[in-house]
């Protein structure tokens, strides 16, 4: 019996091993290849033999990392808060108030999910010029804030919330407002804190709106910054795009550790009831 | 009644989008109707932005500078602005910003995203807008590469040509001491290499399908693979000698089975882990190699590429075009002519270092005839050799994203033996035809 146990414990943690292996690995290679001195080839062997960080100096100049790394400092704070704003305050009615096309207004928040940025690119980049958002670092959010994947996150925690609770608030004379705020949002805040990790990763790493939107450089972020780097025109120096790309996942990586422990409770919410 | 409201309500915001859209385009329309910024005494002022093909960072940003400082103090009153896009997007980017009014000026284009935005009237016809001094200062091929439609959409920048690219040190122990110019000769000397180094040896890049097709045109030396329109490839033993080799070298491990993807990034990569040892490809080739396998590119040799000493070869061209949208067309023309002239294509080719100009005058410069020993030297000298029988082989056709795929499949297809090689040529025929069905283009290469 006892072995049986032994023996099951050994390929579960085998299979853990070689799970965290293919996970962090890839991200390992990428260190060791960002770490590794001029002189040394990034396929002579796996761990370098005379590490350096001079590769993060050089990719952190040559991409103009400084200027780029505060336009999405920049971004990713005004992004955050104005889409948990937005997301919560839309999906509170599509989640607890009746009226007449609610169902309507939450299968067409939902389907602008399924359309491709391709589609719609063109009408918004024109609409962004018109309404002066052009090289503006409102302008490089407006697809992050109140998206349809946040509205319709934060109504399925809503639904988890007993109506009894606001009921109580009501009877005790709240208005809907400060039940919306003193009763119900407190009550999400895991989901709201997986709403904001999803709302930093999407605009950390948005790439094709930022460049279409910024006919200024000066107005780019890092993963245009990364890709300028790595289209170079004699080819990319993969040691320097290895550096790169370690600096801008460094604040991704430190943030999902920060909240990882809201992240897995709120990811499963919109699992439960629908 | 909930489903009549919802009806109302989808139809509603249909009517509100495409008004919002169609007000847009109107007010666009009004914006680039605008005169332009240029006074009418032909002094020109305002505002003209260029945009370059990932050029970002050193060297290039002090190259830029300086150049953008000597045209604004030869137009005091036009302020130039030099923003850079990267060169994957740049067509996407383009096209976008001609649905609005913010539209740059001048844009780094190459002959595809040009011919792409020309046959949509995004380009400006520049054929009665450049002086005459400029009508005669480029190469000939690459200046017709700016044409489409028999109208000049562009004005060539700068160039590569393909090299073959060899490890000398795997050739030196196989005991090879020339390259081949025949495919029967890259056979021969893929399995000596192999033997010596017991790896693959031999990387025909595929990339998009693109890279086959010109490497078809220049075994085929002379006879079109495409005639008026028509696949041409019954009966072209060079060709067909081609798949049955490659075909061949593939099964004996000759060349890698990372082959199936093609790309020269992937070509790249063997060739710094010493995985393969000899590959055609531009001058730029041994970039990353030099910084990623430092060793492997002190032993890189360059030479001619892999075909008869006279068979055509293909080049290259970065090219500048001016929007159509342009707010400022007399300071854009002047702009494009002013970055492509001799004086500042050979500066820029030797800030670059891997690449040649594209005006007769800068080529005559002694830095081409004798660009050093380094790899990256030997690169520049075998290419700027070959130049003179440099050609765009493959014109822009609106059916090249069909012809290429089909290329792509059917090579790698006929590479890993699940066809013969007749039958891949077959199949080929039948597909290059069927695209030029679809579109009824009458071209010949």
């Amino acid at each position: 019996m006892k072995s049986k146990r032994l023996k099951q414990k050994v390929w579960m943690y085998a299979l853990m091993i070689f799970i965290t292996v293919l996970t962090v690995g890839p991200f390992l290679i990428t260190l060791f290849m960002a770490v590794k001195s001029p002189g040394e080839g990034i396929y002579d062997r796996i761990i370098p033999n005379d590490p350096t960080f001079g590769n993060f100096v050089i990719a952190f100049n040559k991409a103009n990392f400084a200027t780029y790394f505060l336009n999405t400092v920049i971004v990713t704070g005004l992004a955050i808060p104005l889409n948990l704003l937005f997301c919560s305050l839309a999906a509170y009615p599509l989640a607890r108030m009746d009226f007449r096309g609610r169902s309507v207004v939450l299968a067409l928040i939902i389907s602008t999910m399924m359309v491709p940025f391709q589609l719609y690119m063109a009408p918004l980049f024109q609409l962004s010029g018109e309404l002066g958002l052009r090289n503006t670092h409102v302008g490089l959010i407006v697809m992050q804030v109140s998206t349809a994947f946040g509205i319709f996150l934060m109504r399925q925690a809503y639904l988890r919330v007993p109506r009894d609770l606001e009921e109580s608030a009501y009877l005790d004379g709240a208005n809907k407002f400060k039940v919306w705020y003193m009763v119900v949002l407190p009550l999400v805040k895991p989901t709201l804190v997986t709403l904001a990790i999803f709302t930093f990763m999407g605009t950390w790493g948005d790439y094709l709106w930022p460049l279409l939107n910024s006919t200024e450089s000066n107005k780019y972020t890092l993963s245009i910054g990364l890709a300028q780097l790595s289209q170079n025109f004699d080819g990319s120096n993969l040691k320097l795009i290895s550096a790169a790309s370690i600096l801008t996942t460094i604040p991704t990586l430190l943030i999902f550790i920060w909240l990882q422990k809201y992240f897995i409770s709120g990811a499963t919410d919109g699992a439960v009831k629908g | 009644m909930k489903k009549k409201a919802a009806k109302k309500f989808v139809a509603g915001s249909i009517v509100a989008a495409l008004s919002m859209s169609l007000m847009a385009c109107n007010k666009d329309q009004a914006s680039g109707e605008k005169e332009d910024n240029t006074s009418k005494a032909g002094e020109l002022s305002g505002e003209v932005t260029l945009w370059t093909a990932s050029l970002a960072g050193e060297p290039f940003d002090t190259y830029f500078k300086e150049l953008e400082k000597e045209f604004e103090e030869q137009h005091p009153k036009l302020d130039v602005i030099i923003q850079d896009v990267p060169q994957n997007e740049m067509e996407q980017k383009v096209l976008t910003s001609l649905t609005g009014s913010d539209v740059p000026d001048v844009v780094n284009l190459n002959p595809h995203y040009m011919s792409n935005i020309a046959s949509q009237g995004g380009l400006l016809d520049l054929t009665n807008e450049i002086s005459d001094e400029a009508n005669n200062a480029y190469v000939e091929g690459p200046f017709e590469s700016g044409k489409y439609d028999g109208k000049l959409f562009a004005l060539p920048w700068y160039l590569t040509t393909t090299v073959a690219w060899y490890n000398d040190d795997h050739f030196t122990e196989a005991g090879v001491t020339e390259l081949p110019t025949t495919t029967q000769g890259i056979y021969e000397t893929a399995k000596k290499v192999t033997e010596a180094t017991g790896k693959p040896s031999y990387y025909p890049v595929i990339n998009d399908g693109n890279t086959i097709m010109e490497k078809m045109v220049s075994i085929s030396n002379g006879e079109p693979i495409v005639k008026d329109g028509k696949a041409n490839l019954k009966g072209n033993q060079a060709i067909l000698e081609f798949f049955e080799l490659t075909q061949k070298m593939y099964k004996e491990g000759m060349i890698p089975q990372e082959t199936a993807e093609g790309s020269i990034k992937t070509g790249q990569e063997l060739y710094m882990a010493g995985n393969i040892s000899l590959l055609e490809g531009g001058v730029t080739f041994l970039g990353p190699v030099e910084s990623g396998a430092p060793e492997v590119f002190k032993a890189s040799k360059a030479g001619q590429p892999l075909n008869d000493t006279n068979a055509p070869v293909n080049v290259a061209v970065m090219n500048f075009a001016v929007p159509a949208k342009t707010k400022n067309k007399e300071a854009a023309v002047a702009l494009a002519e002013f970055v492509t002239n001799a004086d500042n294509q050979l500066e820029f080719a030797k800030v670059a270092g891997t690449i040649l100009p594209s005006t007769k005058e800068s080529l005559e410069d002694d830095y081409f005839a004798n660009p050093g020993d380094s790899p990256k030297g030997l690169g520049m000298l075998e290419a700027s050799k070959s130049l003179s029988r440099a050609e765009v082989l493959i014109p822009p056709t609106e059916n090249s994203a069909d012809l290429r795929a089909a290329t792509k499949n059917i090579f790698t297809k006929n590479l890993q033996g699940k066809v013969s090689p007749e039958e891949a040529l077959k199949e080929l025929e039948e597909e290059w035809n069927k695209a030029f069905e679809k579109t009824g283009e009458k071209v010949t290469f």
